[in-house]
């Protein structure tokens, strides 16, 4: 039996943590809400800037989680807590950006093709917490609990003890990012079944 | 058990698996200089296939591979409810649809073939390929399908190549892996196959083993390989650990080798800290050019090929060791009994993954 321990929501407009508003948009600030959220957040990660929303995304999720369970790196070895991160855009939104560079403005951006491949995002979690352990991206018509389920029970049967799991959907402005942990021995949290994601995603 | 077969490959070299096994036997490549194909109409070296019309040509090669992949097993598989599709793909058909680039296709390919499930597709740079194949064998250890038919697919796109020129990774002439010249990266373009299943009866050849396989990241650079080759190294470990197998039992390593500088580089150093320095290894990337998210289905595929003939075939491109540790990167076909394979890849993102198949 698993456990999902911890989860947060980002969208458009707000940022919650298991259910808990973090952090609304500022309509007054002319920051973007992206780095509001990680000015609240209180981290000194300079890498943050350079990276593409859908990598932002991510990151921001995944540093909201450790907020609430600050010793996942403490409790697991580098390379138990495996990455499962799914949506329905793969990197659309950077890769419309990166179109633009050469066709509007005739110079491939070298810059925005690092970021067009979706799993681009697993890789700024893994260097962020020195985590060396299995990575998927999966390219799904919709959200799909059982898809986490499935998978994420495979990971936990093959190694893993961890598994940090979401759905980043990510385009033009349009943000839909549910990311949850589930670990695999927990004396709290819910079970990891295909009800418990579909109710705490809301979506 | 699980058990790998009916493999099949779509490339410029062949329309089919004996089409390309013939070709890479007679040491023959897919790349050809494609005059004004570049940004700024730059000629560059690609391996593209000309024989399909460019329109819908990422759901055209589905369907195709599909179509002659299924011919090869019990025709009641494709359709059946304990087998699922799993596609790997980096780009899909971004130029038919950049927000949505694999939906139109893949809704194609179910409603052609009357899957049960909607495919899943992995999309994890260069590993995609070994790791769909991964997670086919895991989807069928963990009892939730029966069968799983892997389907490895890119296209070469402008989008694709004027990303990989605007890093400076296309090579000027046809990649030459592991060499001391190398250079860069020659994409291509293809689409491969493989069948995995706990059934060994649904094979009309007969397969091989699939034992297992991980991945790892490097946690060390998005798109530069780490200097220590950790995330392969660990990929690599993990695998043969899981298997119980010592390094020496390896008859052959299919390595991704792209022919950059520092991705091959990389790979020599993982290979070294597994002390695996001796083992034969190729690059297919010399004949099929980086065929990025169906590099892995394209080599594996290529690979079982190699176990069948029990041939090694040569690393096309290669003439003088161009890493700081040794590889016995084999130069000329010759013939081996090969019992056990080590697919490895690697990409941006830090992933790197590998597999283990046996004959059985």
């Amino acid at each position: 039996m698993s456990f999902i321990t911890a989860y947060c929501h980002l969208n458009e407009n707000s940022c919650s943590v298991n259910g808990k508003i973090f952090l609304q948009k500022s309509l007054e600030s002319t920051e973007s809400w992206f780095k509001q959220l990680y000015k609240e957040l209180g981290v000194d990660y300079p890498k943050f800037y350079k990276m593409d929303s859908l990598a932002q995304a991510g990151f921001l999720a995944s540093e909201l989680i450790k907020k609430i369970i600050p010793a996942i790196s403490d409790t697991y070895k580098d390379d138990q807590i495996a990455l499962l991160f799914a949506n329905k855009e793969s990197s659309a939104d950077t890769d419309i950006r990166f179109l633009e560079s050469y066709e509007e403005k005739k110079t491939p951006s070298p810059s925005l093709f690092v970021y067009t491949l979706p799993n681009i995002v697993l890789g700024e979690i893994a260097i962020r917490n020195k985590w060396y352990g299995e990575n998927m991206f999966a390219v799904l018509p919709k959200f799909a609990p059982d898809f986490f389920v499935q998978y994420g029970t495979i990971l936990l049967s093959t190694g893993s003890k961890a598994v940090l799991a979401g759905w980043l959907g990510i385009l033009e402005g349009r943000v839909e990012v549910f990311v949850f942990l589930v670990e695999k021995e927990s004396s709290t949290g819910i079970p990891f079944d295909n009800e418990n994601v579909k109710k705490y995603a809301g979506f | 058990m699980i058990y790998i077969g009916a493999e099949e490959i779509v490339s410029p070299l062949g329309q089919n698996t004996e089409e390309n096994f013939r070709a890479i036997s007679e040491n023959r490549s897919g790349i050809s200089l494609v005059a004004l194909a570049g940004f700024g109409n730059e000629s560059v070296h690609l391996s593209k296939i000309n024989f399909v019309s460019e329109q819908n040509k990422f759901e055209f090669l589905l369907i195709d591979t599909l179509s002659k992949t299924i011919s090869s097993i019990d025709s009641c598989i494709v359709s059946s409810k304990k087998t699922i599709v799993v596609i790997s793909s980096t780009k899909g058909d971004l130029d038919r649809n950049i927000s949505n680039p694999f939906e139109e296709s893949i809704a194609a390919l179910v409603k052609q073939f009357h899957l049960v499930h909607e495919p899943v597709v992995v999309s994890n740079a260069c590993i995609s390929g070994v790791l769909a194949i991964n997670a086919a064998n895991n989807f069928i250890k963990a009892g939730l399908y029966d069968h799983a038919i892997v389907l490895g697919c890119d296209l070469i796109s402008d989008f694709v190549l004027y990303g990989f020129q605007s890093l400076f990774a296309v090579s000027q002439a046809p990649c030459t892996p592991f060499d001391a010249n190398r250079s860069g990266v020659t994409l291509g373009e293809g689409c491969a196959a493989v069948v995995l299943s706990n059934t060994k009866e649904i094979f009309e050849n007969t397969p091989l083993q699939f034992l297992s396989g991980t991945s790892a990241n490097d946690a060390n650079h998005i798109s530069g390989p780490s200097r220590t080759g950790e995330g392969l190294y660990r990929s690599v470990k993990k695998t043969l650990e899981q298997n119980h197998l010592a390094a020496e039992e390896i008859d052959f390593i299919s390595a991704h080798g792209t022919a950059t500088v520092f991705n091959d580089e990389m790979e020599s150093i993982a290979f070294d800290r597994m002390k695996m320095n001796a083992i034969p290894l190729n690059s297919l990337k010399g004949y099929f050019g980086h065929t990025l998210g169906a590099a892995g289905v394209v080599e594996t595929a290529v690979s079982m090929q190699m176990m069948r003939s029990n041939i090694l075939i040569k690393s096309m491109g290669y003439s003088e060791s161009g890493t700081s540790k040794p590889l016995n990167v084999i130069t000329e076909n010759t013939f081996s009994e090969l019992n056990t394979l080590l697919k490895t890849a690697s990409g941006f993102g830090g992933c790197n993954a590998s597999l283990v198949i046996r004959k059985l």
